[in-house]
């Protein structure tokens, strides 16, 4: 029986990642992924497999590393884990471990609607044969049904209304699109977005069954209206895939994660877990969290992969940093909108910058871009950012998720010496990170003369 | 004392989770059926429910917990579905707990060992639910 040192399983954005970090922390040891895929999607790039892209064959993560940074990989199926005598059995055969990060992922949340299991009816499910029939099946449809308006709701409804079917809806349960993670004013410059483009959103409306014979054929709204459909695809959000945890008895969160400490260890202290499988702690009050993103996953694969000898790394807890695209609108989130903010409890002065991210403004590629930063009213410091523009807000809210875990306050951002050029930043006066923080220190300042 | 109520059709399972639970210091009531529940619930106090949603329909267990927290405004009632529905329809998705789809706290896979169903609900009883965080 062949032994390594590090075992990882499961080989997309958690695996992988954990794979890597174990071999750049701990040169002399042998690392081993097991996976299950043949080959392995980009999660996020999903969506554009309906779309942009021609086939799922497309958006894959490359293999080349695994031969360039020295891991084995084997594609077999992990049965079972026997704990005491540290040995992995698969498919195929055994393997035994000194130690094993588990990074197996996560499967599609659907909602307990009477015809969920109709034919017709999608889950975003990562395996390359489901979408390669599901893209088929699309290819002949005229009425498409997408349930849920978050990210991947609206770029798979955009992409799929762009690769020519005739009527594409969303339904999203709440007051709009994206509002788990937008401000309602971002929410709505998206939704006016994808109108323009053709598609018809429902708000507040939630769906009570999915109707037809074994085909289906429409949707049934909670005020009893229908939506003809002949594909209808749920995009609300995703639930751990602990089975092997389960099955071996590592420790199962309330929400259906593995129990991991801050340095991503199990209740075994040779096991450590990371990414979607994993339970998730919020870095703003340490309450459980719900998010499930790629790169979540990658940081808490290079905890988990840095620890597996020792501990060296903690996760600080998810800030929930993601952006989306729809045609030239970008939004961009890094931590609590202002009304989440609010409903933690937390006192908040927010602002507001629109700048154009070029200087000139008449200089080609100009695009205006909008910043809202929310920071705690008490201490000034930053609780989250959002940002609408062109592509360039996707490093923008990468800074503001900077300023964010380093709890930085509206003053040291104000403070901030950030770099600008012409053709590729907006100009030092009206850079808009700084901008931001300065009016919310107005608005402080003003508070303050007032008491 | 904490009560709990458990509503399964299958008697056996009823048997053993209340001599379990009450073993550990719990009071325990019984439904066989998903309007059995919803009336005890109705009529009587609980600290925590736990629901088998496979009874008879699985649809019908889901309503339940709908309606525990829609018709009867327990928003704050702990429960917990416990259910067989994945492994029998071997479906590539799976149910979980939603605000407004399926409005309990947990979702749990058939078979669930006792102690493990304990801890989860020592766990959800112990808990500030939703504790608002420090204000900055």
């Amino acid at each position: 029986m062949e032994k390594y040192d590090v075992i990882v399983v499961g080989g997309s954005a958690a695996g992988l990642t954990a794979a890597q970090t174990a071999r750049r922390h701990y040169p002399d040891k042998q690392v081993l992924v097991i996976r299950k895929e043949e080959k392995v999607l980009i999660p996020c790039g999903i969506p554009y497999i309906f779309g942009s892209l021609e086939s799922p064959l497309d958006d894959l993560i490359p293999d080349g590393v695994y031969e360039k940074m020295k891991i084995d990989l084997r594609i077999e199926r992990v049965i079972d884990v026997d704990r005491k005598e540290k040995i992995i059995k698969t498919d195929k055969g055994s393997f035994g471990y000194d130690k094993l990060i588990i990074g197996t992922g996560s499967y599609p949340a659907m909602p307990p609607t009477p015809g969920h299991d109709k034919d017709g009816v999608y889950a975003i499910i990562k395996e390359i044969p489901y979408l390669t029939e599901m893209q088929k099946r699309l290819k002949s449809a005229k009425n498409v049904v997408v349930i849920g308006g978050g990210f991947i709701g609206i770029e798979i409804s955009d992409e799929i209304k762009k690769s020519g079917v005739e009527n594409v809806s969303v339904v999203e349960i709440e007051e709009h699109c994206l509002s788990q993670s937008y401000d309602d004013d971002f929410c709505v410059e998206m939704e006016e977005q994808l109108r323009s483009r053709g598609i018809v959103i429902y708000t507040g409306s939630k769906i009570v069954s999915i109707d037809g014979g074994e085909q289906v054929e429409s949707v049934t709204l909670a005020d009893g209206k229908k939506i003809v459909a002949d594909i209808v695809i749920l995009g609300i959000g995703a639930v751990a895939n602990a089975d092997l945890a389960k099955k071996i008895g590592l420790r199962i969160g309330l929400t259906g994660g593995i129990v991991v400490d801050r340095a991503m260890r199990t209740s075994d202290a040779n096991i450590f877990a990371c990414g979607d499988c994993a339970e998730k702690v919020s870095f703003f009050g340490g309450n459980s969290s719900a998010l499930r993103l790629a790169s979540i996953a990658t940081l808490e694969a290079r905890v988990a992969g840095a620890n597996v000898f020792g501990i060296k790394r903690e996760t600080p807890g998810t800030i929930g940093v993601w952006g989306t695209a729809v045609g030239n609108l970008a939004l961009g989130t890094a931590g609590l909108t202002e009304k989440m903010a609010k409903a933690h409890g937390y006192k908040v002065i927010s602002a507001v910058n629109e700048s154009i991210n070029r200087h000139p403004g008449k200089l080609s590629g100009a695009a205006n871009v909008k910043i809202k930063l929310v920071f705690g009213a008490n201490s000034g410091i930053l609780l989250g950012g959002q940002v609408r523009g062109d592509a360039s807000v996707g490093e923008i809210m990468n800074a503001i998720s900077a300023c964010v875990q380093n709890r930085m306050t509206a003053e040291q951002i104000a403070m901030f010496q950030s770099g600008t050029h012409p053709m590729i930043t907006a100009s030092p006066i009206a850079y808009g990170i700084v901008n931001a923080a300065e009016a919310a220190i107005s608005k402080m300042v003003e508070a303050k003369d007032r008491s | 004392m904490s009560r709990l109520l458990f509503v399964d059709d299958d008697v056996d399972f009823l048997e053993v989770m209340t001599m379990f639970f009450e073993k550990h210091g719990y009071k325990v009531e019984t439904a066989q059926t998903p309007e059995a529940g919803f009336r005890k619930v109705q009529s009587e106090p609980f600290d925590l429910v736990v629901l088998d949603v496979m009874m008879p329909s699985a649809f019908e267990g889901f309503q339940l917990a709908k309606n525990i927290r829609e018709n009867l405004k327990l928003t704050d009632l702990p429960i917990i579905i416990l259910s067989c529905i994945h492994e029998r329809k071997q479906v590539p998705y799976r149910f979980a707990p939603d605000r407004d789809y399926l409005p309990v706290d947990i979702f749990l896979d058939k078979p669930v060992k006792p102690d493990s169903l304990l801890e989860k609900i020592e766990k959800l009883l112990g808990e500030n639910r939703e504790k608002p965080a420090q204000d900055l």
